[in-house]
């Protein structure tokens, strides 16, 4: 399970208490906002906190104009985003196409399953220096440390997924004499598409961070780049409001991954039979 | 960095699932492919192919390597990032752990704030580091905020599931016996909990380090394995930098292994620890 | 039943024997297993869990290779599945991410046949098992009957001469079970196949069976072969018939004296 489908889980509830409740949660999901909106003009109005880590709503309102129509702004944008989708694509391809390698022949996970899965551990973070030094300031280091970084999620989900087949199903399609392409498009494939999807989500959001932490470092463009600049300038406001747009880039990536995947693997959250259609 | 931690249970899954058949040869394949690589790494830097400076031979690296380590400056900064880690990672699980049980107990409080855990789980946190490193300087204050900010997520999010765990007969049990909230509390939540709540524990650990990492690259000044290797690519000096890296990586692998331990020893009766003593 | 005792075997079982792993950890799943399988009858493996009753259809089938002995299909030596056997396993095996028509067509599309030679007989196998309104629905819109239903007609569809049933109905409850017994006897008789399933259940056994091979664990092996001569087509009342009764007592007995 991943920690997407984790936060969707919570939403569904094991205790047979539940059913008594009068009122929907969600009322105070629409309470919440508002809630924290207030702690947040509070704490700034008083300066419990600090206004150069965070400043008031009403000024980061004030400065969205500001920052969303100055010159240059939507390039920026666009920069940012190509890179997280370049390094997403190039990293996740990287990472499917390895796990298929590596799930068609035992020989090869025994020799390089302990390599890679070490992988898991590294913080991609410290590459970036040296693919700055590379590669310089440009996208290309971005899309490549993005790419490092959602590379494993997708390799490992892809390696577990196509490997969860049923050994039933295996044994229908072996008793078939279906060739091992076959198995793999018509059974393999479509089992680990669930899992692979969990990889999909996991490896977007550290594509983002990596994007981000890139530009952090070095760059000459992108929203990062802006972020370092207004912090220069303590500019706060305009910080906060690119932070709000990196929310946003969040969310909507989430929001197409869990799309595509109601789309592409429909048959997920279903029951397994339907036993109120047993005939007697 | 909000995200990696299924996969080192995957990777468990994966090691699991599939008990080795035919591995003849493996061993070899695997000595090969480093002797290749060594090979490469040795022998295209110096054809002039590629930059030497920037990509320079496996002995050269070796050297440096020795360099750094027989200097012996660079333990200062080790130092500082395993310290900052280490005052980090406890508090963001202790953290993350205290809003897991106070927002995870109640089913509807837990479903009201769903929304808001994803928003939460979306926003890169990283993007707070350069102000943090404003707010509170180039010291370690800065590291340890970031790298809390960061790790307490997962321990949150898989305290919530982990409380929500148990099925419906489960909970009946405890209500036939009369059980009071705080026992159903204490004897089924929490123990069917651990294993979760120890997988966000260990993710957690990881998160701590590259957060101290990325605030020791962006801030340079107070130093700490992150500075150095920023450093060091700065000056173009390769060899030291890609030992820094090296140096980094052993580090990740053994606190990884020492989480995995813990893990094992807490949650003893959980398939995948049983499964791995095997 | 009995009377094609004349012509030859369709499926031969010589000294079969199935070893797991190995040195210490060897365990012995099947013991010298002579078997055969007559042209039209159907035969059951019966016996406790761990007497190697399913290792031997997987052998018969193709899926696993016998460590001593052979297996002749048809008079050729068996080492590879064969498109003229279909199994069924003890879960349905249905592909969510397909509707029940694609599912019970897999097979020809595996073959590389065409399938819209092959969609007639489909529909008219899912009208015979009365599930003809469902082709167009998902396995998980079914119920666990209704699955092992559709199963049975992707087993049937390209006309296998030899069924491999292994306790096919053995997820179902009691109730839908008996039903599933029945239609899969209608339908054996219908394509005059040979059918061989494995089972744990003796009223079962006897109830379906031409003959009743009875096996033991540990190691598994073959105690003896019990001739059912009842007629068919055959009705749940001829579960209370004393002759039955004894029946499936004589197989107790075997099963027991062990």
């Amino acid at each position: 399970m991943t920690r997407t489908e984790q936060i969707a889980q919570l939403a569904i509830d094991a205790s047979p208490r539940a059913k008594r409740k009068k009122f929907s949660p969600y009322i105070l999901t629409a309470l919440i906002a508002p809630l924290i909106l207030a702690v947040w003009w509070f704490v700034t109005e008083t300066r419990i906190v600090p206004p150069i880590l965070l400043p008031t709503p009403a000024s980061v309102v004030q400065s969205f104009p500001r920052v969303v129509f100055a010159d240059g702004f939507g390039d920026q944008i666009i920069r940012t985003v190509t890179e997280i989708v370049g390094g997403f694509a190039l990293g996740a391809t990287i990472g499917f196409l390895l796990g298929m390698l590596l799930s068609s022949s035992s020989r090869l996970r025994a020799a390089y399953l302990p390599a890679l899965s070490a992988l898991e551990a590294i913080p991609t973070v410290i590459l970036a220096p040296i693919i700055i030094a590379w590669v310089g300031f440009g996208m290309e280091g971005k899309v490549m440390q993005a790419a490092l970084a959602c590379f494993y999620a997708v390799f490992i989900t892809t390696l577990s997924g196509l490997g969860l087949a049923e050994p039933n199903a295996v044994n229908l399609m072996r008793s078939l004499g279906a060739s091992r392409w076959q198995t793999m498009a018509k059974l393999r494939v479509p089992t680990a598409l669930p899992v692979i999807f969990g990889g999909l989500q996991l490896g977007a959001t550290t594509a983002i961070i990596g994007a981000i932490v890139s530009e952090f470092i070095g760059s000459v463009g992108g929203l990062g780049y802006l972020m370092i600049r207004y912090r220069g300038s303590f500019d706060t406001a305009a910080y906060w409001v690119i932070i709000f747009f990196f929310l946003v880039i969040g969310l909507v990536t989430y929001l197409l991954i869990w799309y595509a995947e109601k789309k592409i693997v429909f048959w997920r959250h279903t029951a397994i039979t339907r036993p109120d259609l047993e005939k007697p | 960095m909000t995200t990696l931690a299924p996969a080192s249970t995957t990777t468990a899954k994966v090691k699991q699932q599939r008990p080795d058949r035919d591995t003849k040869g493996a061993g070899w394949i695997a000595l090969i492919t480093i002797a290749v690589f060594l090979l490469l790494w040795q022998f295209i830097p110096q054809t002039g192919l590629i930059n030497r400076v920037l990509f320079p031979t496996f002995t050269d690296t070796l050297a440096g390597f020795v360099q750094l380590v027989s200097g012996g400056y660079w333990w200062e900064d080790l130092g500082k990032t395993m310290m900052a880690v280490a005052i980090a990672w406890p508090i963001g699980v202790a953290f993350g752990f205290s809003m897991g049980v106070i927002l995870g107990t109640s089913p509807f409080i837990r479903q009201a704030i769903t929304p808001y855990a994803i928003a939460v789980q979306a926003l890169p946190k990283v993007v707070l580091a350069p102000l943090l490193i404003g707010w509170l300087g180039f010291g370690s204050e800065s590291k340890i905020a970031l790298a809390v900010i960061i790790c307490f997520f997962p321990v949150w999010i898989d305290t919530m599931v982990g409380l929500a765990l148990p099925a419906a007969n489960e909970f009946k049990l405890m209500q036939s016996l009369k059980a009071t909230r705080r026992q159903i509390f204490l004897k089924l939540q929490l123990p069917s909990a651990i294993p979760m709540i120890m997988v966000g524990v260990k993710h957690s650990l990881l998160l701590a380090f590259t957060g101290v990492l990325v605030a020791e690259i962006l801030s340079a000044s107070d130093g700490g394995l992150g500075k150095l290797a920023k450093e060091f690519a700065s000056q173009l000096n390769m060899p030291l930098t890609y030992s820094v890296v090296g140096i980094v990586v052993i580090l990740a692998v053994a606190l990884v292994s020492i989480a995995d331990v813990i893990e094992r020893r807490v949650v003893f009766w959980s398939e995948e620890s049983r499964a791995r003593k095997r | 039943m009995t009377t094609t005792t004349q012509t030859a075997p369709l499926v031969r079982a010589t000294g079969v024997t199935k070893k797991f792993g190995s040195g210490d950890k060897e365990m012995v799943a099947l013991s010298g297993l002579n078997l055969e399988v007559r042209e039209g009858e159907f035969l059951s493996l019966l016996g406790p869990s761990g007497c190697g009753k399913s290792t031997a259809l997987n052998i018969m089938g193709g899926l696993l290779s016998a460590t001593e002995g052979s297996i002749t299909f048809g008079g050729k030596t068996l080492t590879e599945p064969s498109r003229q056997i279909g199994m069924m396993f003890q879960q349905a095996v249905m592909f969510p991410w397909r509707t029940t028509l694609d599912n019970v067509l897999l097979p020809v599309e595996i073959f590389g046949e065409s399938k819209k030679k092959y969609r007639a007989k489909a529909e008219e196998l899912l009208s015979m098992v009365g599930i003809s309104e469902f082709a167009g629905s998902y396995p998980w819109q079914l119920s666990g009957g209704m699955q092992q239903r559709a199963a049975l007609c992707r087993v049937l569809l390209h006309d296998p001469k030899l069924l491999l049933l292994d306790e096919p109905f053995g997820a179902l409850d009691e109730f839908t079970r008996e039903t599933m017994n029945q239609e899969l006897l209608r339908l054996q008789a219908h394509t005059k196949s040979t059918a061989v399933l494995v089972t744990h259940n003796i009223t079962e056994a006897v109830f379906m069976s031409d003959r009743v091979a009875v096996m033991s664990a540990r190691p598994g092996r073959l105690i003896g072969i019990l001739e059912i001569p009842f007629d068919r087509p055959r009705t749940p009342d001829l579960q209370t018939t004393s002759d039955f009764v004894a029946l499936v007592a004589e197989a107790r007995k075997m099963l027991e004296l062990q």
